[in-house]
Order: C-alpha cells, then sequence, then structure tokens
C-alpha cells in the first residue's frame, strides 16, 4: 500500500510532535457490517443515496461488506457518525461507530 | 404476468389482487411492531411521544428479536451508550419507518384490493424500499435466517413445511425490490 514506505516524519514534523498523542485519533467511523438479507443492489443504492458516492465507490463498499463481513462506510466527528448510524439503521443496515 | 414499468415520475406495479393483499398486511403487522403503545394519551401527538421517549420511557418490546434487529446497538462493546443513543434516535426512527409505512399502505389501498395497478412515485422510493426492506429482516428473524447457510437450509425446506411459504414470501418481496431499484 501507498505510504508504507514514508519516512516515518516527513516535513513539519515538528508540529506533528507538538500535538497530543491522541489528537491522530480523535476520528470516528461508521461500520456496516454483513447480513444475509439486504440485497446486494439495494445495499449499494443506500451508500450511493445517502451519503452520495458514485455507483463506483458504493458498490466497492457493498462488495466489501459482502465479501469482508464489514466496511467502513464513513468517517468524521462523532456527532457525524452517529447521524450516519442512525440513518443506515433507518435503512435497516446492520451499522456501529466507533474511534477509527 | 407481473409488470413494472415507469413512465416519468410514477412506477406502475402490477400485483394480483391476493398480493396486493398479502403486502398490505405484511406492512400493518410491520407497522405495528414499531406503534407500540399508542393507547397512551398522547398517542398521536408526536412531539410527546419524543418527550416520552427521552426521559426514558421505552415503548418498544426489546426482548422481540425483530425489534432488535431493526434497532440493533450502536456500540457493540458498550450497552450504556447504546442505551443513551436508541434514548436519542428510536423515537425519530419509530416515526419515520411509520411515515413510510403509511407512503406503502396508502398507494396499496389506492389499488382497490388489486384491482388496479400500484401507484409508486420515484420521489418516494425510498419510503418502499425501506418498508420493503424492514419487512424482509423482519421475516428473517421470525424464519432464523442469521447466516447464508440458514437461508439455503430453509430454501431446501419441503413444500408443507409452514416456513417454506413464509420463506416464497420473503424472496417475493426481494423481487419486488430488485424490480423496483431498476427503475430509480
Amino acid at each position: 500500500m501507498a505510504g508504507e514506505n514514508a519516512p516515518e516524519q516527513p516535513g513539519g514534523a515538528t508540529a506533528v510532535s507538538e500535538r497530543p498523542a491522541e489528537s491522530a485519533l480523535t476520528g470516528w467511523v461508521t461500520i456496516v457490517w454483513d447480513d444475509p438479507v439486504n440485497l446486494m443492489s439495494y445495499v449499494t443504492h443506500v451508500f450511493s443515496a445517502y451519503f452520495g458516492y458514485p455507483e463506483e465507490k458504493a458498490t466497492d463498499l457493498m462488495l466489501q461488506v459482502h465479501n469482508n463481513g464489514k466496511a467502513v462506510v464513513s468517517f468524521g466527528s462523532h456527532e457525524q457518525m452517529e447521524t450516519d448510524v442512525d440513518a443506515m439503521h433507518g435503512y435497516g443496515l446492520w451499522a456501529t461507530l466507533e474511534r477509527g | 404476468m407481473r409488470d413494472f414499468k415507469r413512465s416519468g415520475p410514477m412506477i406502475r406495479m402490477k400485483l394480483t389482487d391476493y398480493e396486493a393483499t398479502l403486502l398490505e398486511s405484511l406492512v400493518e403487522q410491520f407497522a405495528g411492531l414499531l406503534e407500540a403503545d399508542e393507547q397512551q394519551p398522547d398517542a398521536g401527538d408526536s412531539f410527546a411521544r419524543w418527550q416520552a421517549e427521552l426521559s426514558g420511557n421505552d415503548p418498544l418490546d426489546h426482548t422481540d428479536p425483530v425489534i432488535n434487529r431493526l434497532f440493533p446497538d450502536a456500540y457493540p462493546q458498550d450497552p450504556a451508550a447504546s442505551g443513551e443513543f436508541r434514548r436519542l434516535t428510536q423515537a425519530r426512527q419509530r416515526s419515520n419507518r411509520l411515515g413510510e409505512a403509511e407512503v406503502v399502505l396508502s398507494a396499496l389501498r389506492d389499488t382497490d384490493g388489486g384491482k388496479h395497478p400500484v401507484q409508486v412515485r420515484v420521489i418516494e422510493l425510498d419510503s418502499w424500499l425501506k418498508t420493503l426492506s424492514g419487512v424482509r429482516l423482519s421475516l428473517a428473524v421470525r424464519l432464523g435466517i442469521s447466516t447464508p447457510d440458514d437461508a439455503e437450509e430453509i430454501d431446501a425446506l419441503p413444500e408443507d413445511d409452514p416456513r417454506a411459504y413464509v420463506y416464497r414470501v420473503y424472496e417475493w418481496i426481494a423481487y419486488l425490490m430488485e424490480n423496483l431499484l431498476g427503475l430509480r
């Protein structure tokens, strides 16, 4: 994957190291889990209708859910992820949030 | 022959009288699960309902696995946070779900028992899909489908098993959804 061979401290390391250690971990993610009920076409539709993802991205996320059992479908603030999880539940998808 | 046809903002879906009646009763049952205790004095007043639920008065039966599937834990490792999430979101979620079910029910009633095709407004397609998906989720819980293997097992049941009929209905709703999705 891109980034693995990158130097540990790219330019601007001073500013980075002055931030509290946790600041890189304060984001949240919404996870959608696979279930045997929801149709693949429907899950793709939900990702594209709610998140506004292009068809290709929505299909890719649906396949990740289907093949890997789950996928991170959005990330951002705690509040935004609660909104997204609530919306996914409204569509009948099994969604959770956690620190990403 | 079944028929799904879109012209502009409207999809026409032909159902037999039997299918229209069946779907109506499934959606009514689904809405019934979410209506819970509408006997309260504030029934019909959604603001009062929200207030009641925000103060921790949960009208839903969370021992029912269908309710658990529709309102899953947002924080699987943290029951307290999941409870708090539910307290803040469930009332609106219920009221949205009931509104969506009403869109479907009112279109089904307009068919006059299947005499006329169902008119699905394209702008209301998500109400249809969410409701049909909710009905399928509840049928799946009743059928005990929690893995793909479960579904295959039930698919292989003999015709005289009562679950075999429910499974056919479950598959038929998937067929309706696929066709509606194809016309969005």
